[in-house]
């Protein structure tokens, strides 16, 4: 993973959302902490390319997400705060198969890469069921398949544990951690990325805070204060 | 209507580009056939064969009660303006029409529909008219979505009972057409992330 912020800005309706920023990101694993309306959601979705910089450039994995954004996207799944939004068709074999179809797959290929995602995040159970019969854990599981199946290099997901019941969030949580792709955690849910080797504190549209976890949750606690 | 691709019925075997014809023919035949005897036979045939291979449709026909709710007025009103003749025609050919249909929805994934649209989307793609995929994932998304819209409605009632607010045209249809609106963006967001389309970020 190669994530490059090069004096990157984000503004919405004229108001600067996240200021001018310059870092890079090489962990295997970040996370991404602030209060509401910090820049976090802002921050990781200029990252894939969902939204574009309004000054400076976001560069992914060498594909500057301006000019080459289908291939920053190839490079990263990302998983939204409500991830039962993402699931575009009812079954979940045929949503995930959906994400493969611009690949142009034969559909044993395709077939074999959806339950393959499916087994790695241990819902293969739920190949043929309507996504909305599922519970909320596996509704994140079931988006993290689709993501997975893309073979993305890195995966963002955006509070994976918000309403989750203590089960569900840890399952999510070992899921997270067996993962081998890169992966980006935005979450209010210290917890969840107290081991991480990087996390980022946002507040107020700017980085206040980057460095290990503990030193960063602590500096969020302070500040939340 | 959602469709539900689970059954083994004979007609769910059917590919569903002859599904897609054989509900274009037998629209055309009923909107051809005047004689209330003929639509009679033939809703009967339709009426019949559902109940053998696919008795889950009759189910979700019945269930589409807003659609017969529709029906059923207009053939009120064509007893009326037509007389009672006319309206027995027009309860038939609608009747009949809606019921193949729901059996086609129902024996259809949303991605058979979408692969089969797309497919026929093809040719307009070639003359550089329309994107087949896109005119395939609309269609797909709208078919998806009717479940979707139904339990914002529910919400929307359930939000004014639990206010106790009384239930007026005006109070139901905006909430629903804002959350509607937000819902379409989120699901445009997740077709972006996932680089279903491959088109083009925003720039705030």
């Amino acid at each position: 993973m190669d994530i490059v912020f090069d004096q990157a800005e984000a503004t919405f309706d004229r108001r600067v959302v996240l200021k001018p920023l310059s870092l890079r990101l090489t962990e295997r694993r970040i996370g991404i902490i602030g209060l509401n309306g910090s820049g976090k959601s802002t921050f990781a979705r200029l990252i894939n390319g969902l939204l574009l910089p309004s000054a400076g450039r976001v560069v992914t994995n060498g594909h500057d997400t301006a000019t080459h954004a289908a291939q920053a996207r190839a490079a990263v799944g990302y998983i939204f705060q409500n991830p039962a939004s993402q699931i575009v068709l009812p079954l979940v074999r045929e949503d995930i198969a959906l994400g493969l179809q611009s690949r142009r797959l034969a559909k044993a290929d395709a077939d074999r890469a959806v339950a393959g995602a499916l087994e790695r995040v241990g819902i293969a159970h739920l190949l043929e069921r309507r996504a909305h019969e599922l519970s909320g854990g596996e509704v994140q599981l079931a988006a993290l398949a689709a993501v997975l199946a893309t073979s993305p290099d890195i995966v963002i997901m955006d509070e994976p544990t918000n309403q989750l019941d203590l089960r569900n969030r840890n399952l999510i949580e070992q899921t997270i951690h067996a993962l081998d792709e890169n992966v980006i955690v935005v979450s209010h849910d210290l917890a969840l990325v107290s081991g991480f080797p990087r996390v980022l504190l946002f507040h107020e549209g700017t980085l206040a805070h980057d460095g290990p976890a503990e030193e960063t949750i602590d500096r969020y606690l302070k500040l939340a204060a | 209507m959602i469709p539900d691709a689970k059954g083994d019925s004979p007609i769910h075997r059917v590919p569903p580009g002859a599904k897609l014809l054989a509900l274009f023919a037998l629209s055309v035949l009923l909107f051809t056939l005047t004689s209330p005897v003929a639509l009679s036979w033939l809703s009967g045939a339709i009426v019949a064969a559902t109940l053998l291979c696919c008795r889950a449709a009759l189910v979700q026909w019945l269930k589409a009660w807003p659609l017969l709710l529709t029906i059923a007025a207009l053939g009120i009103w064509t007893v009326f303006a037509r007389g009672p003749e006319a309206a027995t025609i027009v309860l038939l050919r609608l009747g009949s029409l809606s019921l193949f249909a729901t059996v086609v929805t129902v024996t259809t994934s949303v991605g058979q529909f979408i692969d089969t649209i797309t497919r026929i989307a093809h040719p307009l793609e070639r003359l550089g008219i329309a994107n087949a995929r896109d005119i395939g994932l609309a269609i797909g998304l709208v078919i998806r979505f009717v479940p979707e819209i139904r339990a914002r409605y529910r919400n929307v009632v359930d939000a004014h009972r639990a206010r106790g607010l009384k239930l007026r045209p005006s109070t139901i249809i905006v909430p629903m057409v804002i959350s509607t609106i937000l819902c379409a963006d989120e699901i445009a967001n997740a077709i972006d992330a996932r680089n279903i389309r491959g088109t083009p970020s925003k720039r705030n």
